[in-house]
C-alpha cells in the first residue's frame, strides 16, 4: 500500500494455527534462530524493558516454572527492545539482588525486527516498548496460543504452565480441556459430529455424559 | 560468538561439545542427549562451529575438523 509516498507494508501477524515466523536474533546466549527449537515446544514472550519492576517479577516467575516446562520438552525465550549488554547486566543484577539465575535466553531486539514480525508492539500503548505478549509454539513450529497483557500487569505463570499442559494433553489424547482445568482433572471428549456417534457416546461406559455434547473422562 | 571467540577460546559449552565430537561423529540429538544441553543450544553452537570450520557435517552427523582439533588442544593446554 503506498500513501503519500510512504510505503506501508501490510504484514499478517501470526495467528493460532499458523506457522511461527522464522527469525535469527542476537540473544543473551548467542545467536539463535526459531528453527533451532524444532522438536521442542517454545514459550516466546516479550517484556517492555530490562531493569523494570513488573518485568523483573515476571522473569523471576518464568525462571520458577522453567524446570517444569523443560520436563515438558518446552523452552523459554524472552524478548525486549534492549541490547545484549543490557540483558546481561540485568541477568547479573537479578542474580545479585534476588538470588535468581535466569537460565533461558533473551532476544536483544534493538531493531524491533522480531517484535514486528510477531505483533508484540502496541503503538497506542507504547511505540518503543514491547507489550507483554506470549506465543506458545509447538514442536512443529505452529503457533498454538497467544496471550497479550498490557505494560502495567504482570502475567500469571501458573496459567502459562497450565496452557502448555492443556495443549500437550490435547495433542496426546485428542481431547479438549474445560474451564479452569488442571492436570489430573477430567477432560472433555470432542463433541459427536453425527447423530449415530451421539447415540454411541451416550451408551459408552468409558465416558461420563451429561448429554451427547458434554462428555468427560479421566486421562 | 557464543561458543568460540575471535582468540579461539572456547566457552564451557563449546568445549564440551567439541570434545564430544573429537571422540566420535554424532547427530544433533546424540549431542543433546550426551551433553545434557538443550537442542536449541546444540544447534546454535553447531552452526557457529561449522561457520568457524571447527567441525564438518556429513549425512546429518557432525565430526571435528583438523582446525577444531587444534583449537581443542590449545584450549586444553590453556586450562
Amino acid at each position: 500500500m503506498i500513501e503519500n509516498n510512504v510505503t506501508n507494508e501490510v504484514k499478517s501477524l501470526p495467528r493460532i494455527g499458523s506457522v511461527a515466523p522464522e527469525f535469527e536474533a542476537a540473544t543473551s546466549q548467542g545467536t539463535l534462530r526459531l528453527s533451532d527449537y524444532k522438536g521442542s515446544w517454545l514459550v516466546l514472550f516479550s517484556h517492555p524493558a530490562d531493569f523494570t519492576p513488573v518485568c523483573t517479577s515476571e522473569f523471576i516467575g518464568f525462571q520458577e516454572i522453567y524446570p517444569q516446562l523443560r520436563e515438558m520438552n518446552t523452552e523459554l525465550l524472552g524478548l525486549s527492545v534492549d541490547s545484549v549488554s543490557s540483558h546481561v547486566a540485568w541477568i547479573r543484577n537479578v542474580q545479585e539482588k534476588f538470588g535468581v539465575t535466569l537460565e533461558f535466553p533473551i532476544i536483544a531486539d534493538l531493531n524491533k525486527e522480531v517484535a514486528q514480525k510477531y505483533g508484540m508492539i502496541m503503538p497506542e500503548e507504547s511505540s518503543t516498548e514491547t507489550s507483554r505478549a506470549v506465543f506458545v509454539i509447538d514442536d512443529k513450529q505452529i503457533v498454538r496460543a497467544i496471550i497479550y497483557y498490557p505494560l502495567s500487569t504482570g502475567r500469571n505463570m501458573q496459567e502459562i504452565l497450565r496452557l502448555v499442559k492443556a495443549l500437550q494433553a490435547t495433542d496426546e489424547h485428542n481431547i479438549a480441556t474445560p474451564a479452569n482445568w488442571q492436570e489430573g482433572d477430567k477432560v472433555l471428549v470432542p463433541p459427536a459430529t453425527t447423530d449415530e456417534l451421539a447415540n454411541e457416546r451416550m451408551n459408552d461406559d468409558s465416558i461420563e455424559c451429561i448429554d451427547w455434547y458434554y462428555c468427560t473422562k479421566k486421562l | 560468538m557464543a561458543c568460540v571467540n575471535e582468540k579461539g577460546q572456547l566457552s564451557p559449552a563449546g568445549k564440551k561439545l567439541l570434545g564430544s565430537l573429537a571422540v566420535e561423529s554424532l547427530t544433533t540429538q546424540d549431542i543433546s542427549k550426551n551433553s545434557g544441553l538443550p537442542i536449541f543450544k546444540v544447534r546454535s553452537n553447531l552452526r557457529e562451529m561449522l561457520n568457524a570450520e571447527l567441525i564438518i557435517e556429513e549425512n546429518n552427523q557432525y565430526k571435528i575438523s583438523e582446525k577444531g582439533k587444534q583449537i581443542l588442544e590449545k584450549n586444553n593446554l590453556d586450562k
